[in-house]
Formats: structure tokens, C-alpha cells, sequence
């Protein structure tokens, strides 16, 4: 009974037990309710930043600077990423980095410097977050470091900036600083076109690393630019070693070579010397560094001459078969003296040229107002600048006053009392060659013909180029730069440096030209500055470079050369010519 | 009660007949919500791929410009010149030595 009844008990419901239960399990499950609404809908923030804080990054892409090209698309100047080896000296405090010694040894090895450097530089500063360790590492080396897992030892990416044309191109291209920022010539006057900036964005990433989703974009990036240049890359090797070779023989000081497309304006070489190499940036110089081409003014001497007829001829005070009178070889101009070498006696305009003649072009001069001769100068781009655009450019000078000396007009006539550069010259040259159209110079390969501006008449440029074509044959002052197969308009010039007080022992020996005459295509000015040698007329120094220069570049371009009988047919037809205006 | 027998099946069908709209909806907001996970899925792949294809490009970027560089050092014009002259004994031909062929 008492056992029946024990039975009965246990099934009989006792309610307050079950109230106890469900009220637990109600307690329970509302607690659970209220903490997922409490993290969903009252207090979501804390725990979505916590998450983004596990998952949520932003990649940068790097920016390479923008490439230049020469203008058949050999490369000047390419970006590799690279990248620098940086530690942060408390991180490698905090994570014991120093106990293995193996590492650093091999962090050493691998970088080519000193251990105890190494390690001093990252001990010492215990305090530090930041210290380079190396810059420019290659992607193997970086790798290797990558393995080595030394504790605040990090990697972090960017560029360096090769130039593959060397010493050749070296002051025009100019240089990046390690920052890569252009500090010299074209990388310098146009890298703010070069340089890009990189994009920033937002991504999540799974726990391996990859990224799964895209979010927003927290900086636009700008992609950098091409830059491709008007250079032809075989011509300014060409030039750069032939001046090398000139300056190197006569010993000079510097030198500096301009070539120059006629037809366009665009300039296919510069170069000058001494040069450096741009790939190897431990000791430049400044005076390596300089693009003396456009950097660097002389008096032209008589490399100006030709322009002096192009303005009697243009202002029509003498005719293009006028005999001057040029005897005794010497005159007297307000008491000083301009004398030539010998006596010529009554020089045609082409013999004065031919001869280069100081008397007969200051007689020119002079039967002339100053203005005019000032004004075919100004016009021809001479104490102006040429339109380049790159940095450092002088634009020469020319005095501008109302009173001149009879002496000094004289001397304006053979190229002293102004001051040109090398790409002046060049240009001065050019624009005989386009039958006296004036187009500003350009580094950059133009996409269409450039807008020029007639300065003199087609004729007069003609006549003078015709002229000067003797200057180079038998009898000239320049018959080193003479050419088989391509007749040259050109002109030597030897002018004497002047040092205060005066003028000094210093020459500066110049060669400027055209070619081929019956088709101009190149104008090319030499100038070598201060060779030593016995030799230091512009015409022996500078003429044998100029010479070259032009016909290789002209070979290249694949210009017709003219044969023997050609050019006998085209010096006879000269002749026929002037006979019938005599 | 008895003059209908109980046909549970019958009212279980003509229960779902009767509500056929909201328990299509119900089976298309499963779908949905399988195809949302789905395609969610397919697009984490896909970015994944194309980050992938980023660095990719990346790195033949970076390849492709140390083989400009060298290209362009082997194939420097006083290298070549050098060569012709030293090796294979070529020179180059003087204006007046140029034969011109006119092709009409």
C-alpha cells in the first residue's frame, strides 16, 4: 500500500515545480531575445567594428612614374618597383628580434653592409618607429628578407627610375631624386605630367587574405603619363659619341651638340659634355649636370655672319652679286681695327662668307641702320627663348639701346656683343634651312606640323644658304665638315671667350649648318668650348664632328644623297644662275 | 460529424489549394533567399579572381618593365654598332657608296 501510494505520488503533477521549469526556460529564452535585439537592433555599432576591424582594409596600388620614349619608342627612362627595407625599431624591441644573431648576419649578407651597423641602427633607438635600413632592394632580395622573419623588420614598396640611354641623353632627361621626384631636366619640367598618384580603397578580407569584397574607392588615383619626346635615339648616340671623341681630342672643356629637324622644329638630338651617368647616383656633379646646350651662352662669332648678309639682302641695300670691296685686308672704325687674314680684294657676298671675311660683313653692317640688323636677329630667335620649355634655358642677350658705336655695330656683325646658345644656333640654322620660316623648338614629338613664322623671305634664305654652300668646299674656312653626297650650307666660327677686363686665350670653337642643301632636312650647330690643342679654329675642332654628325643622321633618316654628278649638275646650275643676274 | 465523414487528406489538400498563393510566395522567399546566398557566394569568388587577375597584372607589369630594360640594353645602338663592326665585320657605307634602288 505504502509502495502503491509512493507510485501514485510520482505521478501526480506538482504545478509549482512545472511553473519553476517554464518560468526558468521562459527567463531564459527572453534573456536570449532581449541580447540578440540588444546587438541587432539597440547597440549594433560595437560588434560591426569589431568585425571590420578584423576585416576591413585599404590597398593602395602603386603608380609607376610615367615612361619617356624617344621618338621611335626606345625607352629613356622606365619605373621598377623596387622596394625599401625599414624597421621599426620598438617592434623589434618588443619582439626579442635580437636573440637569433644568424638572421641579422644573413640580413647583412644580403644588403652588402656592415652587421654591427645594421644592428646599431635599429638597437640604439629603442624608442624609434621608423628607420630605413636600405632603399631600392630588388623584388629577390626583398623576398629573400621576407623569409628571413626578423621581428620589425618590414618591407614597403616603390620605384626607381632606370635610364637606359646612359650618359647620352643624361642632362636632357635629367634625374629623380630617390623620392622619385623629377629634379632635372624633362623629368623635372614635366612631372607633374609624369607622376600619378595611387588609389586608395576599402576592402574585406577572408581570413587567407583574399580579398571578397569591394567597397568604397577612399582616394581617386590619378594615372601617370607617357612622355614621348621629339629625340631620335640613334642620332643623339651618334652625336654624343662624336663629340665625346672631339671633345676628348682637343682636350675642351665642354661641348655641346644641336640637332635639329627643319622641316618641324623638333629637336632629334642634344647632348652635351661632360656627362654622367644617371643609373649611378653616388657623386654627381653640377657641372655634368647641366644641359649646356640650352643652359650655357657664348658670342657666336662668326657663325653669325650668314645672317648679317640675310639682312643687308632682306633690307635690299645690297644685291646678291655686289662686289665689296675689301682692301688692304684691314679697315679703322672709330679708332679700333677689324682686319682679316689677308687681303681679298673685291669679295662677292659668297666670298665673304666663304672666307669669312671681317671687313666685308662689318661694311655690310654698317651700310645698313643698327635696327635692321638687330631686328633679323631678334626674328631669327636670338635674346629670346625658343620655345623648348625646359628648365634652366637663357635666352642670350641682345642689348637693346638706341646708340651704337660704328665699332660696335662692326662687332655685332662677326658675333661679339651678344650672347647666344647652342640651340639658338641650331634654330638660326633651321630656319634657313625652311626658306626662312621661324617654327619654335620642340622636345615633345609633335602631332601635326607646327605654325611658323616667315622672319625672311623665302629668296633670301635661298641665296644665303647657296652662298654658304662654299664654305665647305675647297677654299673654305669648314672644308672638314664637308660631306660626299650631301652639299652642306655652313659655317664655321672661332670666337674668344671673354674673361672680365677684356678677352681672354679662350676660344670657343663652332660649326653650324644645314643639309642637304637642295632639300633641307637637319640643321646641326657643334660647339666646343676651350679646346687646348694647337688647333682651336672652329672649322678644324668642330667641323670633322659636324661633318659626321650629319651624315650619319642624315644616312638614318634615309635621305637621298646626291652622286658626284649631281652635284657638279647643281654647282654649275649655281654658277648659270648668278652668271644671267650679273 | 456523421453525415461527412472525416477526410483528413481531402482537407489537408483543399487546405493548401485554398492558400496555393501565399505557400508559393513562401517557397519562392526560400528560393530567394538560397539564390541570395548563392550569388553573394559566386560574387566573393569572383572578386577573389579579380583581385587575383589584379596582381597578376601587377606582376607581369613589373616583369614586362625589366624586359624593356633589357631589351633596351641589348639592343643599344652602340652595343649593335659595336658588334657589326667588331664581329661581323660590317661597316657602315659612306653617301657617296650608297646604291639607291627606286622600286615604281
Amino acid at each position: 500500500m505504502a509502495r502503491q501510494a509512493k507510485q501514485k505520488l510520482g505521478h501526480e503533477l506538482i504545478p509549482w515545480r512545472l511553473y519553476v521549469v517554464v518560468g526558468f526556460v521562459l527567463l531564459l529564452f527572453c534573456s536570449l531575445v532581449a541580447r540578440a535585439a540588444y546587438i541587432q537592433i539597440i547597440e549594433p555599432d560595437k560588434l560591426r567594428h569589431e568585425s571590420d576591424m578584423r576585416t576591413l582594409r585599404t590597398t593602395s596600388n602603386q603608380v609607376q612614374r610615367g615612361l619617356i620614349t624617344d621618338r621611335n619608342g626606345d625607352m629613356l627612362a622606365v619605373s621598377v618597383p623596387v622596394r625599401a627595407v625599414w624597421a621599426d625599431p620598438k617592434h623589434a624591441h618588443d619582439q626579442d628580434a635580437f636573440k637569433d644573431m644568424r638572421r641579422w648576419q644573413a640580413l647583412a649578407d644580403v644588403l652588402q653592409e656592415p652587421v654591427d651597423e645594421l644592428v646599431r641602427k635599429v638597437k640604439n633607438n629603442p624608442k624609434k618607429r621608423f628607420v630605413y635600413l636600405k632603399r631600392q632592394v630588388t623584388s629577390a632580395v626583398a623576398d629573400y628578407i621576407e623569409q628571413l622573419k626578423i621581428g620589425g623588420i618590414y618591407l614597403k614598396s616603390e620605384s626607381r627610375r632606370y635610364y637606359p640611354a646612359g650618359e647620352t641623353a643624361a642632362q636632357l632627361i635629367g634625374i629623380t631624386n630617390i623620392d622619385d621626384v623629377g629634379i632635372e631636366g624633362i623629368e623635372n619640367t614635366y612631372n607633374t605630367w609624369l607622376t600619378g598618384t595611387p588609389s586608395k580603397q576599402k576592402v574585406r578580407k577572408a581570413r587567407d587574405g583574399s580579398v571578397v569584397e569591394r567597397l568604397d574607392i577612399v582616394q581617386e588615383g590619378e594615372s601617370s603619363n607617357d612622355l614621348v619626346l621629339s629625340i631620335d635615339q640613334r642620332i643623339q648616340q651618334l652625336a654624343y659619341r662624336e663629340l665625346k671623341r672631339a671633345t676628348e681630342v682637343y682636350q675642351a672643356t665642354s661641348g655641346s651638340v644641336v640637332v635639329i629637324d627643319v622641316t618641324t622644329g623638333e629637336v632629334l638630338a642634344m647632348v652635351n659634355t661632360p656627362s654622367y651617368n644617371p643609373n649611378a647616383r653616388d657623386n654627381l656633379q653640377p657641372h655634368r649636370m647641366r644641359n649646356r646646350a640650352l643652359t650655357d651662352t657664348f658670342e657666336p662669332g662668326s657663325t653669325i655672319k650668314p645672317f648679317v648678309v640675310a639682312a643687308a639682302l632682306d633690307s635690299g641695300t645690297v644685291k646678291v652679286n655686289e662686289l665689296i670691296s675689301t682692301s688692304p685686308g684691314w679697315m679703322r672704325i672709330g679708332g679700333r681695327q677689324v682686319r682679316d687674314s689677308s687681303n681679298y680684294g673685291d669679295m662677292t657676298l659668297a666670298k665673304i662668307l666663304v672666307k669669312s671675311s671681317n671687313v666685308g660683313i662689318s661694311k655690310l653692317s654698317l651700310s645698313m641702320p643698327v635696327e635692321q640688323l638687330l631686328g633679323t636677329y631678334q626674328s631669327m630667335g636670338l635674346g629670346n627663348y625658343t620655345g623648348i620649355n625646359l628648365t634652366g634655358e637663357s635666352a642670350g642677350l641682345i642689348h637693346n639701346r638706341h646708340r651704337w658705336s660704328d665699332f660696335e655695330r662692326a662687332t655685332l656683325s662677326f658675333g661679339y656683343g651678344l650672347t647666344a646658345t647652342p640651340l639658338q644656333i641650331a634654330r638660326m640654322y633651321a630656319t634657313l634651312g625652311s626658306g626662312g620660316i621661324l617654327y619654335p623648338v620642340s622636345i615633345l614629338k609633335l602631332r601635326q606640323p607646327p605654325k611658323g613664322e616667315q622672319v625672311i623671305s623665302n629668296k633670301v634664305a635661298y641665296d644665303v644658304m647657296e652662298m654658304l654652300v662654299g664654305v665647305t668646299e675647297t677654299g673654305g674656312t669648314g672644308t672638314k665638315a664637308h660631306i660626299d653626297g650631301y652639299p652642306v650650307a655652313g659655317k664655321s666660327g672661332t670666337s674668344r671667350k671673354a674673361v672680365a677686363g677684356g678677352y681672354g686665350d679662350d676660344y670657343v670653337a663652332l660649326f653650324a649648318g644645314v643639309a642637304p642643301v637642295h632639300n633641307p632636312r637637319l640643321a646641326i650647330s657643334v660647339v666646343i668650348n676651350e679646346p687646348k690643342g694647337d688647333k682651336y679654329y672652329g672649322g678644324d675642332v668642330s667641323g670633322p664632328a659636324f661633318a659626321k654628325i650629319m651624315s650619319g643622321a642624315l644616312q638614318m633618316l634615309n635621305v637621298e644623297p646626291i652622286s658626284e654628278q649631281e652635284a657638279v649638275n647643281l654647282a654649275t646650275a649655281r654658277g648659270a644662275q648668278n652668271n644671267v643676274i650679273k | 460529424m456523421s453525415q461527412s465523414p472525416l477526410n483528413l487528406p481531402r482537407i489537408v489538400l483543399h487546405d493548401i489549394w485554398h492558400h496555393k498563393w501565399v505557400l508559393l510566395l513562401s517557397v519562392l522567399v526560400v528560393l530567394n533567399g538560397v539564390a541570395v546566398v548563392y550569388t553573394s557566394h559566386v560574387t566573393r569568388k569572383l572578386i577573389t579572381q579579380w583581385d587575383q587577375l589584379l596582381q597578376e597584372q601587377d606582376r607581369l607589369d613589373i616583369e614586362w618593365r625589366n624586359l624593356l630594360l633589357e631589351e633596351q640594353s641589348q639592343s643599344e645602338h652602340s652595343r649593335v654598332t659595336r658588334m657589326a663592326t667588331k664581329e661581323l665585320n660590317m661597316s657602315r657605307p659612306l653617301p657617296k657608296e650608297e646604291v639607291i634602288i627606286r622600286v615604281q
